[in-house]
């Protein structure tokens, strides 16, 4: 690898506890993964995985009980590594008595940013959320979807390079949620590094570069999405509906290539079937997890 | 009103301050070694400086503008939580303050009760709304993960404890300004301008001679469970001594005085004590009686002495007349011997209760420093609230906060008390045994080990409370409408300085302990 | 089964409940108005006068006050008493008045709290004071703030008993009553207030204290017939505002009026003492006997009485000794009577008169001094044999003791020696000696005055 990833995180090991500090749960268990510049990784899993403890982790909002990370070449307790992210919790935990402006200027001053600047960075940010018709109503006005787009915008105050994304979908409409992933696609574009979590597939099977699997605390699965979902030994075929004759045709004709038609019906997400089978694997075997190559010795 | 306290100095207090504030943080940081070293073996205590590092260095990045981010915030949060109400239940109370003052009073005491509503309204007004906002500020931020959006920004958390001790504290100005303003329109209606006055004292220092005329640093004690006054003798040789420094009167002086009068016989009923004033320069020996006068109790007698002063020499059985500031004042000292005049009776003074009389202020400049009193208690409340709500959750906060300030306003003597065991009765556990079985405080308690056991549970407690006293600070010098109500200038020394001295003092270990609290807790409300 | 309800469901189901619970409530709480006696609860309040209104004047204030510390208010007047201790301890008195005021804006029907304040005003806080008039002024103060709470407790006779106490003992009675009686009746210290005039709060009619206290006494005893005090024995308590009558008559007389005024004075009071006073009837007991007893009684009376409640008639003659015992009643009856006559008046007015007369102190003054406290004494033993009583009274013993010290003050001027008792034998010589061990303390007063002999 020829360059220092952005995010670096080893053996990471998250423990609640009690207010007595006895062990409650084991949110993340010895979690070790890297995301490079200029990808969008995604972060999978059901909810309760672990998803967002890492976020948390990552940002210092918490501390881990174990483990290490690097991000942007900084601990994640040191604030100065804000500078350079942007982060857009789960829900967007905003002060609901600003407006959209007040807003985006007091996310502003956190920054070192002139008045100038604030107003044309929340102007440009405004537009960019198509907030322009709201922008003196206060947020407990806001509707769930308006409100995810400000949160946006506050994240994207600084023109960050590291982008975290929690949930970006999540209470968005259709429409809005194509909206989110075009941008999403777009910051990347532009050669920022964005990590999403989310439990919704499609976005993240939409947008994400490689993505990592998460189950109760433990990372499943990691890779690229095409690599994670290419399955070598089969071959997919996709027709128009078929009738039951037809199928026997085609059995027919697979059986003289020495092949075998393993299922037919309609076709379902791929990505779908992926997660909810290393779910199902978790299950029946839980403990075992995916291990990174090189990270074995440590 | 009394005004027996003694100037403030700001190296006193800060050697004070820093031997206090330097024991606690010495002591946390020992605590929290030996616990680091316990817990975590040699790395803990390397962790620990490496964090009071890291601490340090948060402090030397501080940014003004990130404070005054977080301050603006929390002035707009506070203006949209409704806090201004406020002045709506101001305005009521103004308007029908008439119907708890009672009007036909002499003009002073209705000057000093006009004076002491309105700023006693100010002040109970603005105190609870800010406690309460302070304390549920940053525990509903965490509550709410507002608190996540900010400190994911390149904000360090000292700036934001300090960002909401100045939002909060110039929520508390704006408040205080307008109300104060208010209250002076609403006292001006109240009294008439001329009553409103303010003077400037000049206070010396009092020393008696008993009655054979030997110096003592007492007079006598008539009885009075407040030793604040000492009494010299009439008919005798004893006197109070009053040195009072002259510095820039260049010209006539004016004197004022309340004494007190103890009679120990019915004497002559229908007229007071006759008291004399004897201008004395130790010096030169010489000694200017001046005529004497009937004392005039619980209010102020006032004398003008001109520069040349006329008297009768006893001695020489003639009248001569001597300069007050070439032939009297010695050493830029002017001293004034007090006697009673009647034999079998007694008259009490103390310290403060003569003095030089400069020229008045402006009443507004006196009742102004009244409302920045009320102020900088309001900006210690502040800082005590935030600080409290950095480690726990609203209610507790502001029950902290609240128990601080009516301990240190009104318990500080008695808890002072119960730290010295000078107050009878024993601790809480003992206390309340001896209300259950009707003991009174001076009965023994029987000797067992129920007994036993209960002292010394008490005992452990009031040593705990002998370490918490010196936290809890004495706030009654932010209590400057008396002055004001009594018809005096807000001194400097002895009430402002020491205001905003301990204000700052409590300031900083606030911010350092809010700061240290909001960085060692995650920020996840459980 | 509440689980399966739904929300809407449980909701009317919680406002029917609400809707039941109302009704007792209701029904218990309704007001009353003229046309019914309203609910239970209000039926009740009437019934044992709990309700603000039945007890005087609502003072808004008051009432808000108390509902905004809700049940706190115990905890808020303890506060204010002890920063009522503090203030009298540091002697800030108008801090103590105010914070008076907070506390009876707290508890404005607790009786106890109205006497205690009042009296500490009028005693305590006075006495702390060095001039007369300031004493005066908080004298007044304790009364005004007494007669504040009669208004708030109408039917209670102890507040105004205590405002009655006020105006006539401290203000008649004090070592300063010179002072404070001429303050009350004619001129207020504070002229510029009240206009060289009395004090128009306290006594808007510029009647005599006593008089003036004589109405409070006397609504103190109209109060008293519907409810109990609790501050003393019923006969004394109702004696009062006879007594004030007669106090006003005495006042008059040792403030040296010697004229029909005072006769008059003493003739009122006389009939008040005897036809009020002495009628009025007071309900005793003996083991199982119940029986009514009244002060003036001849022996018919006794045996009617008996009669009437079927009890020994020695019983009752027992019961009116005891009750005139414990008012003094004879002997004021007697004094009254005795003072009324012009004899009487002659007396005090020669004794007097011949005192003053002496200390203009010419030689002709002293020889009709002389003469008129000589006439002065013979009268009184005149006046003595005729009101055997009189001679056992303390003001009369002395006032005759003091006037023998005068006879023989003159006597030494005149002579230069003391007079010997055998051989200048004075009026009233078995007083003199029967009254021996009271003359030292009179005679050091005397010296006081007069100087030593």
């Amino acid at each position: 690898m020829e360059q220092q990833p952005v995010i670096q995180i080893k053996n990471l090991t998250k423990i609640y506890r009690d207010f007595w500090g006895r062990k409650k749960v084991r949110a993340l268990n010895s979690l070790s993964l890297e995301v490079h510049k200029g990808e969008v990784f995604g972060l999978l899993g059901p909810n309760g995985s672990g998803k967002t403890t890492t976020m948390k982790l990552l940002l210092g909002l918490l501390f881990p009980t174990e483990g290490e990370i690097n991000i942007l070449g900084k601990t994640a307790s040191d604030v100065s590594k804000n500078e350079r992210i942007g982060y857009l919790p789960e829900e967007s935990y905003l002060y609901r008595f600003l407006n959209a402006e007040e807003t985006l200027d007091f996310y502003g001053r956190l920054f070192d940013m002139s008045p100038q600047q604030r107003k044309e960075r929340a102007n440009q940010l405004i537009e960019m959320v198509g907030l322009q018709n709201a922008r003196k109503r206060q947020l407990k006005e806001y509707s769930k979807g308006m409100t995810r787009r400000i949160g946006l915008a506050q994240a994207l105050i600084n023109d960050p390079d590291l982008i975290l994304l929690d949930e970006p979908t999540s209470g968005l409409d259709p429409l809005g949620s194509r909206d989110m992933k075009d941008l999403i696609v777009k910051l990347r574009d532009q050669g920022k590094t964005i990590v999403m979590c989310s439990h919704l597939l499609a976005d993240v099977q939409d947008v994400c570069d490689r993505i990592a699997i998460l189950y109760a605390g433990e990372l499943k699965e990691l890779g690229r999405v095409e690599d994670l979902l290419k399955e070598q030994q089969q071959t997919e075929l996709l027709t128009s509906k078929l009738s039951p004759e037809a199928v026997a045709d085609v059995e027919q004709v697979l059986a003289k290539h020495n092949a075998k038609l393993l299922r037919h019906g309609h076709p379902t997400n791929s990505l779908e079937d992926l997660f909810l089978k290393t779910v199902q694997k978790s299950q029946e075997r839980p403990g075992q997890r995916y291990v990174p190559a090189g990270s074995e010795k440590s | 009103m009394t005004f027996d306290r003694d100037p403030f100095s700001f190296i006193d207090g800060f050697q004070h301050w820093l031997k206090v504030f330097g024991s606690f943080a010495g002591g946390i940081f020992a605590i929290t070694v030996l616990l680091a070293l316990g817990v975590f073996g040699a790395a803990g205590p390397v962790a620990v400086i490496n964090r009071v590092f890291a601490g340090l260095n948060d402090f030397l990045n501080l940014s003004p503008r990130r404070i005054w981010a977080i301050a603006l915030l929390t002035i707009k949060e506070a203006v949209r939580r409704k806090a201004l109400l406020v002045f709506v239940v101001f305005a009521f109370l103004m308007m029908f303050a008439g119907w708890f003052l009672e009007s036909n009073l002499r003009a002073d005491l209705q000057v000093k009760n006009a004076v002491s509503f309105a700023l006693t309204t100010v002040s109970w007004l603005t105190i609870p709304v800010l406690l309460l906002l302070s304390c549920w500020g940053i525990p509903e931020d965490i509550r709410l993960r507002s608190m996540h959006t900010v400190v994911t920004k390149p904000v360090r958390r000292n700036e934001i404890v300090m960002g909401r001790i100045l939002g909060f504290s110039t929520v508390a100005a704006l408040i205080v300004v307008i109300m104060g303003v208010v209250g002076y329109v609403w006292i001006r209606r109240q009294v008439s301008g001329a009553d409103l006055i303010c003077r400037v004292p000049v206070y010396g220092t009092l020393k008696f001679l008993d009655r054979e005329g030997n110096p003592t640093d007492k007079g006598v004690n008539t009885g009075d469970i407040w030793e604040f006054r000492s009494y010299v003798e009439g008919g005798t040789k004893s006197a109070a001594l009053y040195d009072f420094p002259v510095g820039q009167i260049r010209d006539r002086i004016k004197i004022e005085s309340r004494f007190e009068a103890f009679r120990t016989h019915k004497g002559r009923m229908g007229e007071s004590l006759q008291v004399r004033y004897v201008l004395v320069n130790p010096t030169k020996q010489l000694r200017v009686p001046l005529k004497s006068f009937e004392v005039a109790e619980f209010a102020l007698n006032e004398h003008l002495l001109e520069n040349e002063v006329k008297y009768f020499d006893e001695g020489k059985q003639e009248t001569r007349t001597v300069n007050l500031l070439t032939d009297l004042v010695d050493d830029n000292r002017l001293r004034i011997e007090v006697q009673c005049l009647d034999s079998g009776q007694y008259l009490g003074m103390a310290r403060p209760d003569m003095f030089l009389r400069l020229p008045d202020r402006s009443f507004l400049v006196g009742y102004f420093k009244a409302v920045l009193g009320v102020w900088l208690l309001t900006v210690f409340v502040v800082s005590v609230g935030v600080m409290a709500s950095t480690f726990v959750k609203g209610p507790v906060a502001a029950l902290l906060t609240f128990t601080i300030l009516i301990v240190g306003q009104a318990f500080r003597e008695f808890m002072i008390k119960l730290v010295t065991g000078e107050q009878k009765g024993g601790g809480p556990l003992e206390s309340w045994y001896r209300l259950i079985t009707h003991k009174n405080d001076s009965t023994e308690l029987e000797k067992a080990t129920s007994t036993a056991i209960m002292q010394g549970i008490d005992e452990v407690m009031l040593s705990v409370l002998g370490v918490v006293q010196y936290l809890i600070p004495d706030l009654s010098s932010f209590m400057m409408s008396p002055y004001v109500a009594n018809g005096f200038d807000v001194p400097w020394s002895v009430a402002l300085a020491r205001s905003l001295a301990m204000t700052v003092g409590y300031v900083i270990p606030c911010v350092l302990i809010g700061y240290y609290s909001l960085t060692l807790r995650e920020l996840e409300s459980k | 089964m509440i689980e399966q309800l739904t929300t809407q469901q449980r909701k009317v189901a919680y406002l029917i409940g609400i809707v039941i619970l109302m009704v007792p409530v209701i029904w218990l709480g309704m007001p009353s108005s003229d046309a019914s006696t309203g609910g239970k609860l209000a039926g009740l309040r009437q019934q044992y006068e709990l309700g603000e209104a039945t007890l005087g004047k609502v003072d808004p204030t008051s009432a808000t006050m108390n509902l905004v510390l809700l049940g706190m208010r115990g905890v808020a007047v303890n506060l204010l008493r002890m920063e009522l201790d503090e203030q009298k301890d540091r002697k800030q008195w108008a801090q103590m008045r105010a914070t008076t005021e907070s506390v009876i804006l707290l508890q404005p029907h607790y009786i106890q709290v109205w006497r205690y304040l009042g009296w500490n005003l009028a005693y305590n806080v006075s006495a702390e004071w060095d001039a007369v008039e300031d004493r005066y002024f908080w004298v007044k103060e304790g009364a005004k703030f007494l007669m504040q709470g009669t208004k708030r407790n109408v039917k209670h006779p102890e507040v105004y008993w205590e405002t009655g106490r006020t105006v006539g003992q401290k203000i008649g009675r004090a070592d300063e009553w010179k002072h404070f009686r001429k303050y009350f009746k004619y001129e207020d210290p504070d002229k510029e207030r009240f206009g060289g005039g009395p004090d128009n709060e306290i006594n808007p009619e510029g009647i005599d204290n006593y008089l003036a206290a004589r109405v409070w006494y006397q609504k103190a005893n109209e109060a008293e017939e519907k409810h109990v005090q609790h501050i003393m024995m019923r006969a004394l308590f109702r004696s009062y505002p006879a007594r004030s009558s007669l106090d006003y008559a005495e006042a008059l007389q040792k403030e040296g009026q010697f004229d029909d005024q005072t006769r008059q004075a003493w003739a009122v009071a006389f009939d008040d003492w005897v036809n009020n006073f002495g009628k009025m009837e007071f309900a005793d007991d003996y083991g199982a006997e119940h029986f009514q007893i009244r002060m003036e009684a001849y022996d018919s009376d006794v045996q009617e009485i008996a009669k009437q409640f079927g009890v020994d008639p020695k019983l009752i003659r027992k019961s009116i000794d005891f009750h005139q015992d414990v008012t003094n009643y004879r002997f004021w009856r007697i004094r009254a009577h005795s003072e009324m006559q012009e004899q009487t008046v002659d007396v005090h007015r020669n004794l007097y008169d011949g005192e003053q007369r002496m200390r203009k102190g010419s030689a002709d003054d002293i020889d009709q001094a002389e003469i008129m406290l000589v006439k002065g004494l013979n009268g009184y033993a005149e006046l003595i044999k005729k009101y055997p009583d009189i001679g056992s009274d303390d003001n009369a013993i002395e006032e005759c003791l003091w006037a023998i010290l005068l006879w023989q003050k003159i006597f030494q001027l005149k002579n230069g020696v003391q007079p010997d008792a055998d051989r200048f034998p004075f009026p009233l010589r078995e007083i003199w000696e029967k009254e021996q061990n009271r003359i030292p303390n009179l005679q050091q007063d005397f010296n006081r005055k007069y100087g030593p002999s």
